[in-house]
């Protein structure tokens, strides 16, 4: 074994990579370790004695030159956080180096010393990391454009079983106004006290079916999810519209207490609609065996409380303590929830509905909607077990850093 | 004499107007019961010659109230034609009516002069 003095055996079983250029002689290297050997596949007997322009690239050698002279210059240590030299068989390596001026006590030589760590595996990994995060984004961006496919799709659904309902919501308006024609085609009499009321309910009927047409349209329009600052009452009015008929057909008795001095949420109409005509609907027919059916619609704002990471209704990881939310409840008296089904209630395609009377999508699809929402959706038997109660919990500010940003719906 | 017409159905401006048809010409009388529930109590005290009733309605619907009609003494021999918006025009030839068990069935709207005829026939006057 080669006797060796102190620094220069720890110098060479460093896991860094030292060297050192002499300023004063064109910096040639006068330093350069087992570790600098194996990173650059240079030994020492070559490097030593020799420049930059000896051994790397002339646009390598130049950079290394413009930064030693920044160090001299400045006379501190220079962090560079990454360089890139050429490898053996041409692969770049990356390199952190941190580069010191130096001047040597007994010689008095200006020194440049170089200290570099090889980061190559480190970048790389960083770059798969990054273009993984990109397939992940990529991937979570489809997989939000096929839940906006499907929510759109269940609400085509949920069109095609209002329809009847809504033709002859529109139908009664239209009914009127031929009876106001019928009346009038025989000639108006000035004198007539009928021909104002008449006019009046024709402009009535025209309004009313105006409404619920527009109602159907907007409810159906595909769009992105688009939240804007809503008042839930209008929300209730529009829905209880489109599904007059079902509740009519029914004899089902509504109450609504869903005081107007709510704070607003955030929501996109058409898909929340689409949420609480589903529940609606899904409380209908819970109660087709009920004497009195009875859904109670309620909301009350509160400031959640008790609320802690990942237990009740943080599961979602979207709520926490002291959040403003605004609560709203259907109550039904209807046969509630079999406890064997509680668990499955929101599965894809389950249900306990007649084949044909539903496809088991709309309970999947309204929490989903509610989810996109940064909100929450529980469906629960009632204390006193004489029905069921649909819970919504919805945020009343938007953090953009807990709702899912929706891309472009496709066509 | 004019004919007692009872008209059952809770759209409110509906009955309204058809009423001022019917008794436009001075042949018929009307009388408006918009809340089903109360169609029989209405019904008895009027003894009307022909009921003119809605289908879907909140509290009873058209079939109860007849079914009503039809226990008792004083009002099963008084016809009964149903005016619903769930059966549509388009789906019978012009001028025919449907039948619900005894009653006859006309789709909403309603084309009056085809009423008038049904309601003629309906109570003898034809």
């Amino acid at each position: 074994m080669e006797p060796l003095s102190l620094v220069e055996s720890v110098l060479d079983n460093l896991p860094v990579a030292v060297f050192a250029k002499d300023a004063n002689d064109d910096f040639r290297f006068v330093l350069w370790n087992k570790k600098q050997e194996q990173i650059t596949t240079v030994k020492a007997s070559k490097a030593v004695g020799r420049d930059d322009y000896d051994l790397f690239s002339e646009e390598s050698a130049d950079y290394f030159r413009s930064v030693d002279k920044a160090v001299l210059k400045r006379g501190k240590l220079l962090k560079v956080p990454e360089e890139i030299i050429e490898g053996k068989d041409g692969q770049d390596i990356h390199l952190r180096t941190v580069k010191i001026p130096v001047i040597e006590e007994e010689t008095g030589r200006r020194l440049v010393v170089g200290i570099s760590e090889d980061i190559t595996e480190q970048v790389q990994a960083r770059a798969k990391m990054e273009s993984l995060n990109k397939n992940l984004l990529e991937t979570n961006r489809e997989l939000q454009e096929t839940q906006l496919q499907l929510i759109q799709a269940e609400k085509l659904e949920s069109i095609g079983r209002l329809a009847a309902g809504v033709a002859h919501e529109v139908k009664n308006p239209l009914a009127l106004l031929l009876l106001g024609v019928d009346y009038l085609s025989d000639g108006i009499d000035p004198d007539d006290p009928n021909v104002d009321t008449i006019l009046k309910q024709m402009r009535e009927a025209v309004d009313r079916a105006d409404r619920i047409v527009r109602g159907l349209v907007d409810f159906s329009s595909q769009r992105a999810l688009t939240r804007e600052p809503v008042k839930l009452h209008a929300v209730i009015d529009e829905v209880l519209l489109l599904v007059k008929h079902e509740l009519t057909r029914s004899n089902t008795t509504v109450t609504v207490e869903v005081p107007d001095d709510l704070p607003h949420v955030f929501l996109d109409l058409s898909k929340f609609e689409q949420v609480v005509i589903n529940l609606v609907i899904n409380a209908v027919h819970a109660m087709s065996e009920s004497k009195k059916p009875t859904l109670q619609i309620k909301a009350h704002s509160k400031k959640l409380d008790g609320v802690v990471k990942n237990q009740g209704a943080r599961k979602y990881e979207v709520f926490r303590s002291g959040d403003p939310v605004v609560i709203l409840e259907l109550i039904d008296n209807g046969c509630g929830i079999e406890s064997a089904d509680a668990t499955r209630l929101f599965d894809p395609f389950f249900t306990t509905k007649a084949t044909g009377v539903g496809t088991g999508l709309g309970l999947s699809v309204a929490r989903k909607i509610v989810q996109l929402h940064g909100g929450e959706l529980q469906v629960i038997d009632r204390s006193d077990k004489k029905g069921a109660i649909a819970k919504l919990i919805l945020p009343t500010k938007i953090d953009t850093g807990k709702v899912p940003v929706s891309s472009k719906s496709s066509k | 004499m004019a004919r007692k017409i009872l008209l059952v159905d809770d759209e409110a401006g509906f009955t309204q107007l058809l009423k001022m048809n019917l008794e436009k010409s001075g042949d018929f009388e009307v009388t408006i019961e918009n809340d089903s529930m109360k169609a029989i109590t209405t019904a008895r005290s009027l003894q009307p010659d022909i009921v003119l009733l809605d289908v879907v309605m909140p509290g009873m619907d058209g079939g109860d109230v007849q079914a009503q009609f039809q226990s008792d003494s004083t009002l099963t021999n008084v016809p009964v034609i149903m005016l619903t918006a769930l059966v549509d025009s388009a789906e019978l030839s012009d001028g025919a009516v449907a039948q619900s068990g005894s009653s006859i069935v006309l789709p909403k709207p309603v084309d009056l002069p085809l009423l008038l005829r049904v309601i003629d026939e309906a109570t003898g006057e034809a």
